[in-house]
This record gives C-alpha cells, sequence and structure tokens, in this order.
C-alpha cells in the first residue's frame, strides 16, 4: 500500500478513505493531519506524464508523510524527466528540479534503471544499486499510473562499510593464520626468514627486507620483491643509517611509518629490483621469546598509497607471528647444532681390521632418534703390531644424554690411561677415582680387553669391571663364557677385579656385549627376555662367520626379538681371529686401520 | 582416579624398635629410583633412633642399573648416617645383578668390617 501512496494522492486527492488506506503504516493522527489539509486543496489531478507539474500543489497534495520521509524519493514519468522528489533527495541532489531529465541529474545507475523500469524491458523487482556522492543506496521502484515510477531510496552505506570492514578483517585473520601455518612449517631459519619476506611482498608491501640479528658485526639481510625472487646476503651494514632499525633490533617498538622520511634511507635498503624512490616506509621489530628476531622493513615506491594506520597496525601483526616463528627456528637450530657436536664425540667409532685382527661394533640406542645413549665402545689401536689392541666396550647405569655425557667422559679418562693399560686393575682404579662423585652414584661397567696377534692366533686379556663377561665361540661351535669378574666402576671406594686370559684360533670370535641384547623384552609371548641361553644359542650358529657378521647378526635377532617394543642400549663388539685365508688381506688393512684411529689422539 | 593402575615401584615402611624395614615391591628402574632413595633419607632423617635399615626385596619383580645405582646411594646415605643397611630377601635376579657387578660385598659387608662409611667421602 504504501508504495502506491504518491499515485493515490494524485488520482483521489479527496477520499479519505483511500488516504486512510495509505496511512495505516504512518499513523491515524498523521492521517487526519494529512486530510484536513487535502480537503483545503484544490482537488486537481495531475496532468498527464511529461507535462510540468504544479509544485505547490504538488507539495501540497503529496503531503508530509513522503515529502519528510527520512529516505530520498524520486518520481519520475516514462520518458526520464523527473516528476517529483522528496526533502531527503533534495538534500542529495540540491540543483534537482521538477521537469528535469533524470539523465542530467541523477547518477547513470539510477537513470539507467529507470529507464529499464519504465519500459519494460527490466527484470525482477528493477532494484538497482550504486552510488550517490559519498553514500551508497538502494533505489527501490513502484509503478504508478499513467507509466510514472516511485524511486525509493534506502542508504545503504553503513552496512556497505560494515561489511566491508568484516571482510578486510576475516582476509587478514586468515592472512594471519596462514603466515603462521606456512612459517611454523619450517624449522629451517633460513627458509622462514625467505617466507617472511616474500609473505610481506604478498600482501604488505612492493618490497620487503628482513634484517636479521647481527653476527658479529654483520647481519643477514633477505631482501623480496613483489614478483622478484627472494635474495639473501651478508653483510657488515650500518643499522644506525635507517631511523628505527637499530631500535627495532633490540626489540623496542616500531616508531609510526609517518616519522620516517624515506629520503634519508640508505641505498642497502632496497632491493635491486625496487624501481621507483621510497614513498613510504615501515620498520618494525619481529619480537622473539625474550630476544628480538631480527627486524622488518617494508617500502612502498611513492607511486603507491603510504602505508595507512591500519596497515601499519596489521604490519606489527604480521611481524609478531613471522618472529614467533623465526625464533622458534633459531631455537631449533641452535640446539639441533649443539646435539650434533656433541654427537660427533659420543657416537661410537667404525671398526675395521688392526694389526691382523678383526673388529666389528654396532650400536644401537634406546631411542631410535636419539643416536647416542649409555653405552659405548672404542677400539684403541697398539701403536704397532706387536703392541696390544685396547678395546673398551661398556654401559653407563640410564638413558638418553645424561648418559652420553658420562659415556663421554670415560671414554676420554681411558684414552688418557692408556699408557698404563697393560695393567688392567691399575687402570680400572684410575678410573674409579677420576669417575667417584659424592653427588650420585652413577656407575658404569666395562670390559677392557687388550688384544695382540701372536702368529695365526690372537691372544686376549679380558677384564670386566661389573660388567657381562664376554663370551667366546669356539670353531666347533662351542660358547664359553670367559672367567673374569670385577666391581663396577664410579661408585664403590675400592675397585677389585680378576683378568682372564684367552686365545683364540683362526675363526674363532670373542664377543662383548651389554645387557640390551640379553635383556630384550619381547619374543613370540611379547614379555621375555632373550636371555643368556638363547644368546649363547645364537652364537653358536655363529662359529667360523667374520666379527662383522657375528654383529650384524646379534643386533638383528634381538631387534627382531623386541618387535615394536621398547628396548634399551644395545652394544655388541667382535673380535675375531681370522681365517688362514684372510689373514694377508687383514694384515695389509691392518695399518690403513691404525692411522685411522688415531683421530682420537 | 581409582583406575590407576598401581605404581610401579611400592614402598612400605615399617618401624621396629631398632630398625627400619623397607618393603621393596614392583620395579626398581630408571622412572622409580628416586622414590626409594628419599623414602629412605626421610625415614632416617625422622627416626634417628633406628640403629639399621632392612630393604626387604621379597616382592621386587625387576631391578635394572639405575636400580642399583639406588641402592649403592641408599647404602651410602645410611651408612652417612651411621646406620647399618641389610639386603634382606634377595631374588635371583637381584643376587645376580650384585654379584655380576662386584657390588654385593660392598652393599652387604658389616660396618667395621672394610669398605665402611668411606664411600660417602669420596670426591
Amino acid at each position: 500500500m504504501t508504495a502506491r501512496f504518491p499515485h493515490n494522492h494524485r488520482k483521489r486527492l479527496a477520499s479519505c478513505g483511500s488516504m486512510r488506506d495509505c496511512c495505516r503504516k504512518t499513523s491515524v493522527v498523521r492521517c487526519r493531519e494529512v486530510v484536513g489539509r487535502v480537503r483545503g486543496a484544490s482537488p486537481r489531478v495531475f496532468g498527464t506524464s511529461g507535462s510540468p507539474v504544479d509544485p505547490p500543489s504538488a507539495a501540497v497534495s503529496v503531503g508530509a508523510a513522503w515529502a519528510h520521509a527520512p529516505y530520498p524519493v524520486i518520481v519520475a514519468d516514462r520518458d526520464g524527466a523527473l516528476v517529483e522528489l522528496n526533502d531527503a533527495a533534495q538534500v542529495l541532489w540540491t540543483d534537482a528540479a521538477r521537469g528535469d531529465r533524470l539523465d542530467d541529474t541523477v547518477p547513470t545507475w539510477l537513470a539507467d534503471a529507470h529507464g529499464r523500469f519504465a519500459d519494460g524491458t527490466r527484470e525482477g523487482t528493477g532494484l538497482a544499486s550504486g552510488a550517490v556522492a559519498d553514500r551508497f543506496f538502494e533505489a527501490h521502484p513502484t509503478p504508478a499510473d499513467d507509466g510514472d515510477v516511485v524511486w525509493w531510496l534506502v542508504d545503504d552505506t553503513d552496512r556497505r562499510l560494515a561489511e566491508a570492514a568484516l571482510t578486510g578483517a576475516r582476509q587478514r585473520t586468515a592472512l594471519l593464520a596462514d603466515v603462521s601455518s606456512q612459517l611454523l612449517s619450517t624449522l629451517n631459519v633460513t627458509r622462514c626468514m625467505e617466507a617472511t619476506a616474500r609473505m610481506a611482498t604478498d600482501h604488505l608491501a612492493e618490497a620487503a627486507l628482513l634484517v636479521a640479528p647481527p653476527q658479529g658485526r654483520r647481519h643477514q639481510l633477505t631482501y623480496a620483491y613483489r614478483g622478484g625472487p627472494v635474495t639473501r646476503v651478508t653483510a657488515p651494514v650500518d643499522v644506525h643509517a635507517v631511523p628505527g632499525l637499530a631500535e627495532a633490533l633490540q626489540g623496542f617498538p616500531p616508531v609510526p611509518a609517518r616519522w620516517i622520511n624515506p629520503a634519508d634511507l640508505p641505498g642497502w635498503v632496497q632491493p635491486a629490483d625496487f624501481a621507483g624512490p621510497v614513498g613510504s616506509v615501515i620498520v618494525t621489530p619481529l619480537p622473539g621469546h625474550g630476544v628480538p628476531a631480527g627486524a622488518l622493513i617494508l617500502l612502498r615506491s611513492s607511486g603507491e598509497q603510504a602505508f595507512s594506520g591500519d596497515e601499519e597496525l596489521f604490519a606489527r601483526l604480521f611481524a609478531a607471528r613471522a618472529g614467533a616463528a623465526l625464533s622458534a627456528a633459531r631455537l631449533y637450530t641452535e640446539q639441533a647444532s649443539i646435539t650434533a657436536t656433541l654427537m660427533r664425540e659420543l657416537l661410537p667409532p667404525r671398526l675395521e681390521s688392526v694389526h691382523g685382527v678383526e673388529y666389528a661394533g654396532a650400536y644401537r640406542p634406546a631411542r631410535d632418534n636419539e643416536r647416542i645413549g649409555g653405552d659405548f665402545y672404542d677400539v684403541h689401536p697398539g701403536t704397532d703390531p706387536g703392541e696390544e689392541t685396547l678395546v673398551v666396550l661398556g654401559d653407563v647405569a640410564g638413558k638418553g644424554l645424561d648418559a652420553a655425557v658420562l659415556t663421554g667422559k670415560i671414554r676420554n679418562t681411558l684414552h688418557a690411561l692408556l699408557p698404563l693399560a697393560t695393567d688392567h686393575e691399575r687402570t680400572l682404579t684410575l678410573l674409579n677415582s677420576a669417575l667417584l662423585s659424592s653427588h650420585h652414584t652413577r656407575f658404569a661397567t666395562l670390559v677392557l680387553a687388550s688384544v695382540r696377534r701372536r702368529g695365526s692366533k690372537v691372544e686376549l686379556r679380558l677384564t670386566s669391571a661389573g660388567h657381562l663377561a664376554p663370551l667366546i665361540v669356539r670353531g666347533d661351535g662351542s660358547v664359553e663364557e670367559t672367567a673374569t669378574r670385577g666391581s663396577l666402576i664410579g661408585a664403590l671406594p675400592k675397585v677389585t677385579s680378576a683378568t682372564a686370559n684367552v686365545t683364540l684360533r683362526p675363526g674363532e670370535t670373542c664377543l662383548l656385549y651389554t645387557d640390551g641384547v640379553t635383556e630384550a623384552r619381547g619374543g613370540p609371548l611379547g614379555d621375555e627376555l632373550f636371555g643368556d641361553d638363547r644368546l649363547k644359542r645364537v652364537l653358536a650358529e655363529c662359529a667360523g662367520m667374520p666379527a662383522e657378521a657375528v654383529v650384524e647378526r646379534i643386533q638383528m635377532l634381538a631387534a627382531q626379538w623386541v618387535g615394536s617394543g621398547s628396548h634399551d642400549d644395545v652394544a655388541t663388539v667382535a673380535i675375531s681371529a681370522p681365517r688362514a685365508a684372510d689373514l694377508t688381506v687383514a694384515g695389509g688393512q691392518g695399518r690403513a686401520g691404525g692411522t685411522t684411529y688415531r683421530r682420537n689422539g | 582416579m581409582t583406575d590407576l593402575p598401581p605404581p610401579a615401584l611400592r614402598l612400605t615402611v615399617t618401624h621396629g624398635a631398632l630398625e627400619l624395614t623397607v618393603d621393596v615391591a614392583g620395579d626398581l628402574d630408571l622412572d622409580t629410583h628416586d622414590h626409594l632413595v628419599e623414602t629412605v633419607t626421610e625415614q632416617l632423617a625422622r627416626h634417628p633412633e633406628a640403629r639399621g635399615v632392612r630393604l626387604d626385596f621379597t616382592e621386587l619383580s625387576w631391578i635394572d642399573s639405575v636400580g642399583l645405582s639406588a641402592l649403592l646411594m641408599v647404602h651410602r646415605r645410611t651408612r652417612a648416617a651411621g646406620r647399618a643397611l641389610y639386603l634382606d630377601n634377595r631374588s635371583a635376579l637381584l643376587e645376580r645383578l650384585l654379584r655380576q657387578t662386584g657390588t654385593l660385598g660392598h652393599l652387604t659387608a658389616r660396618p667395621g668390617r672394610g669398605e665402611g662409611a668411606t664411600g660417602a667421602n669420596a670426591t
């Protein structure tokens, strides 16, 4: 009904019933008022469309109800001439007057929509929308008699702004989430810096420069240019030359972009591809975990819009995400490098033949992701074939890095004690006193084996310091446990030991092993120990095998026994007297092997 | 909370006239060794009248090298406090571990007979 209001007015001015109809949507009081006025006016009917309208009469006859409506309303005839407009419309088009051509008065989108509506080629409701000055309107047409069209304009500006703001906020949130997920997916510092610079140019600026914290006086600089490659340079740049950069690298909050004069920037700030002079700059810190992870410089050329306050704020949010990811990557890299350094020292050596005796060792740490643990072994070759080679295999109580550090201490101490190794008990006593601590009773058990080739046979002196006695595999497949006993190292004030002398004939092997083998839990029932007896049976099958094969086989069977279950460290060293046929080869390798092991010295 | 499995190591302390007895049941290993050392140390401080500590291993199901390290520490602490330590009802597993590592004599020696309290003075 409301839509027909102006039309009714014109056609049946005196009809109060009609007015009541039309006024139902306003109020009864208003209706009476209008009716009163209408009565005083001449019951004139508007002329045909296109003819000039009588303004005073129209104003009166149309009435206050829509003339003072808060939304602009215009009436145009089918030929595109303005028939009527209310106060709100007059505010929009101050110069508009009745009879003006719509084309000359209102924006094209509205004039076109009117054309389509008036000649019937419209689709749907004929609703149109567009800008009028700096506002945004939806225009709803309603047909009137004579082909006139009433356009009801609804101001849509605020909703549009809110929608734009919401869309922007959603995009920024999505972008920040994307930034985090992209950056956190790598723990490589360099890749992380490159990704930061690239994303900054994708979403924030034309060019970006990421300045890493100094290493000495040099900074790693990561340049990115929109659409170009990311480049890296390490250079001794003067960070004080860029306003706010030195502060940003110390983690101070950024200075507002408008305080930085782009003309003051040194040339190294711009990537090689950056075309024009710099128009605006943001220098923002990359906050890390406690220490700054660097600073980010964002550049736009003078041709582009300067950074807005919102963009500066967003740049800080971006920098916060990037900084967190970078500092996580940096921490990880540092730890990884420390671990790698330690591991290099703590990893067991690779064993070969030395002075005509075959050695083979294998080690499997308790946790597969740590290559070091509480078991260890070393082979210290004698200075010449006539000298004894010292083999050590041991086990420190505990697991992981703590245990590994103690194994390092034991291996170093034993190395220093090498000149005294002819006397095992004395060596163990000295080692024990070096390791005793009032703070803990962490101990190690170990086996010392002094090995010398004599003719085709190999002579062994074996001493156990609280460790499992070595096993000997004879040529006939029998397995002997060596008769050596002694006390563990590092917890008792005094240690005792008894040394066993053993001779290996060609093809015979002595196996040193840790309890990781015999205490491997698993098997068909899942909770059975591998045990001494099984180890002896397996070893019996290894009679005549080379040292390398014996070690491989024991490790493999122990690993199979455990399956996917958890296991302790497993270390095995086999010492074999080569079979007659292998003698020349083994002797030849002896010298080479001997030189290799000097690296420990 | 009632569905929690029983702890891997269960220690039950009983006070005799002159001795403390600690029943050590379950696994004495990397995960539980601290518990034994702390319990015995605390009991020693609380009962200065006790002349000796008895560890009863009847219900010990497992002990590894870290568990042995804990026994050595308990031994060191009791000797430092001037008390005797007794390892009662040693299982075959424990007996074998003590013999292999050469610690049986040390841990079971009576005070004044050889390797006494000197361990505590080690540096």
